[in-house]
């Protein structure tokens, strides 16, 4: 991971170090005559390292886009820096991207925590902080007192909502145990998982936190499992998710199991499969806005064949089941979209005001039919997802689309 | 209702146990290290990871079945503990403890950059020697997995007696680590003894590393927690002693799972998952207030 961002990194200083005056006239720093600056954070380690493809994934796709000629007649360079997940990294890295780098916009930080982190930071010196990398529902909600500031994937408002209208539906008095990551991020999901539940014979009976610097979760599954629970809701990051499968199946417990998305990739789960011997994994219920590229239905589609493509050119050695790096280039398909659209002197709220009315139906990297749309009243860029379960190896979608209230 | 709580109970004793065998088998490394070298060694966990790798390299990338990757696992990881301390450790050996423990912390770093450097810093599963089976005893669900890590643990003790108690190079790594300047002259081969002290820590935090990566997954940071606790088992059990080293690691997983058990029921309702470490950090501290020498650990008798 290192190798590969370290010689854009340099590239990018050097870039950096040519003064501002070369930029057109009307435009805001980071933008030059022939390029845009845009910087971000990701764990690239850490206890939430996985996500780094998501990163990678947008980082080839600005690659294929500058090799087509870039935006706007300009390149993006896309400074990626490190933050372990852990927010005092973000909050000095950003402040650096920001003032040493100026970059035009912090773009793709993942992490609710994160993100928090660094949301009054970024509106008091009014520099976007576009297409957060975390589904916590405040991006949206609180659009207004924080207006560059915007979200991208669906809430987990929207998704635990949908989680828990899924059982109170398919499960009579269900008892379900929740194992959720002590911050905004674990909570959301519990609180609207929740209220999916209300008025139905279903109910959570037990809810374990877990820190993100625990070694691992056997206590917290023993619990739950104790609890009674024969649902067993997953709200934890891909390591985290990982062992509960594990734990799950040395307890011999099988509950039904709901992932969250973020943890739900293909690569995830086939870890999680401990080589085809964990059953507990089976028939795993999750949701996703993007194509699964294990689904052979996909196969010829141009969408996910370019997919592969820029992938295996711009990111060689990457693992294409790891859907990560797909959501990162659907991330910044979404992106070029925007920075297309700015003209000659791009400025950076001329970009949160087309961040605020974007409609676009046709990202090549998400299911048909799922469309990325902001307007007036609406700030949530996703808000469609697709009910999935693991059979055999892979997810198996079952019915249509869910759509969230646009709230 | 009350035999369902007992195998509740009993479920959170034995997960305790699960927890507590992987501590023990990392303590059981800085153990050796402390014992055959007198050195606290920062940089166990990221050494036991790093061997991790190599296993899970060896299997999914280089084709070779789990025992022949399992033994070279072990060969490769001697050869780099010896390596390790030929190359940094020796040249600060002669001077204060501080100086080696900066060293190792150094190392910690180091590792940890390297390994994310060359494989990454997402999640792998690297499998178990023991399977994914599970028994049933009275309601109560253990792991062959588990069985198997504290069965090593205490295999490992017992070679370490063996060694240390009836061959001359357990003698030669005792006399050592307690009196290089008298063991030198009475002949002993110092600088190597300690050398294959290294060697024979990165052997035992491979097997640690090896055992641990199933569990917890296999990822760049899988030891740094697990490190703390294995701190605090050694500490508990005696930091030279290595089967005070399993029983402390033990004792601690059973404990820190029984005060998140019993909170759950009024009793110590304080503690939440958040005082999970920081507990860990007060038994060091406590341990080394009023028992410095832990459970098993002899206390210092020096001649005047």
């Amino acid at each position: 991971m290192r190798r590969r961002f370290a010689p854009i990194a340099a590239l990018a200083t050097a870039l950096c170090a040519i003064p501002v005056a070369l930029a057109g006239s009307g435009a805001d720093p980071g933008v030059s005559s022939t390029t845009i600056l845009i910087g971000g954070t990701s764990p690239l380690t850490g206890p939430a390292a996985s996500y780094a493809t998501v990163a990678r994934g947008a980082q080839a796709y600005f690659d294929f886009i500058n090799a087509k000629g870039g935006a706007a007649k300009r390149k993006i360079e896309y400074r990626v820096v490190d933050d372990a997940y852990n927010p005092a990294q973000t909050v000095q890295a950003v402040r650096r991207l920001v003032e040493q780098d100026n970059v035009f916009a912090v773009f793709n930080t993942l992490g609710t925590e994160a993100n928090l982190a660094i949301r009054d930071y970024l509106n008091q010196v009014k520099v976007p902080q576009l297409f957060v990398a975390s589904g916590a529902t405040t991006w949206g909600r609180d659009a207004a007192k924080y207006p560059w500031t915007i979200g991208f994937q669906p809430s987990y408002a929207a998704e635990g909502l949908v989680y828990g209208q899924y059982i109170a539906k398919t499960q009579k008095k269900a008892k379900v145990g929740v194992l959720f990551q002590n911050d905004d991020y674990g909570k959301d999901l519990l609180a609207s998982l929740k209220s999916g539940l209300s008025r139905s014979g279903s109910k959570v009976v037990a809810a374990e936190p877990y820190q993100v610097t625990s070694p691992d979760v056997g206590s917290q599954i023993g619990k739950l499992k104790a609890s009674g629970a024969n649902v067993l809701a997953i709200f934890a990051t891909p390591t985290f998710a990982i062992q509960a499968y594990v734990f799950a199946n040395r307890l011999g417990w099988r509950p039904l199991i709901i992932n969250n998305a973020v943890s739900a990739t293909s690569n995830t789960m086939t870890l999680a499969s401990e080589g085809g011997k964990n059953k507990s994994i089976e028939g795993t219920i999750s949701t996703t806005p993007l194509k699964d590229p294990l689904n052979p239905r996909w196969k010829k589609d141009p969408g996910m064949k370019q997919y592969r493509a820029i992938l295996a050119k711009y990111a060689k050695g990457a693992n294409p089941n790891d859907a990560n790096h797909l959501y990162g280039m659907a991330v910044a398909y979404e992106t070029v979209g925007l920075l297309k659209g700015l003209g000659a002197n791009p400025t950076r709220a001329g970009l949160m005001a087309r961040a605020r009315s974007i409609a676009s139906a046709k990202n090549p990297f998400l299911l048909p039919g799922v469309s990325v749309k902001t307007g007036k009243g609406d700030n949530f860029p996703l808000q469609q997802g697709q009910l999935q379960r693991w059979m055999k190896g892979r997810w198996v979608p079952f019915g249509g689309l869910w759509t969230s209230k646009r709230n | 209702m009350i035999v369902a709580a007992f195998s509740d109970f009993m479920q959170q004793v034995v997960s305790g146990l699960a927890s507590g065998g992987i501590y023990a088998l990392l303590a059981l490394a800085l153990v050796i290290i402390h014992r055959s070298t007198g050195v606290i060694n920062f940089a166990q966990g990221e050494m036991a990871t790093f061997s991790a790798y190599i296993a899970w390299t060896l299997t999914v990338n280089h084709g070779l079945s789990y025992w022949p990757a399992f033994v070279a696992c072990l060969a490769i990881s001697f050869g780099g503990g010896v390596g390790i301390h030929r190359v940094v450790i020796r040249p600060v050996e002669r001077g204060s403890v501080l100086r080696i423990v900066i060293v190792t912390i150094g190392l910690l770093v180091g590792i940890n950059g390297f390994v994310i450097w060359e494989w990454g810093g997402e999640p792998q599963q690297l499998r178990s020697p023991f399977g994914t089976e599970t028994y049933d005893v009275g309601g109560v669900i253990v792991a062959a997995h588990d069985i198997g890590t504290i069965a090593v643990a205490l295999g490992i003790v017992l070679l370490l007696w063996l060694l240390f108690r009836f061959t001359k190079v357990g003698l030669a790594l005792r006399a050592v680590a307690v009196n290089p300047d008298e063991a030198r002259l009475v002949g002993v081969r110092v600088t190597w003894m300690l050398a294959l002290g290294w060697g024979l820590a990165a052997t035992l935090g491979a097997v640690a590393g090896m055992l641990t990566a199933p569990t917890v997954g296999l990822d760049p940071q899988m030891m740094q927690a697990v490190l703390i606790y294995a701190f605090a088992a050694a500490v508990l059990g005696g930091i030279d002693s290595p089967i005070g080293a399993v029983v402390g690691g033990l004792l601690l997983g059973v404990l820190l799972n029984m005060l998140s058990y019993l909170s759950q029921y009024g009793a110590f309702d304080w503690f939440t998952e958040e005082l999970r470490l920081p507990a860990a950090l007060l038994i060091i501290l406590v341990v080394l207030l009023v028992k410095p020498t832990g459970i098993f650990g002899r206390p210092e008798v020096k001649r005047v």
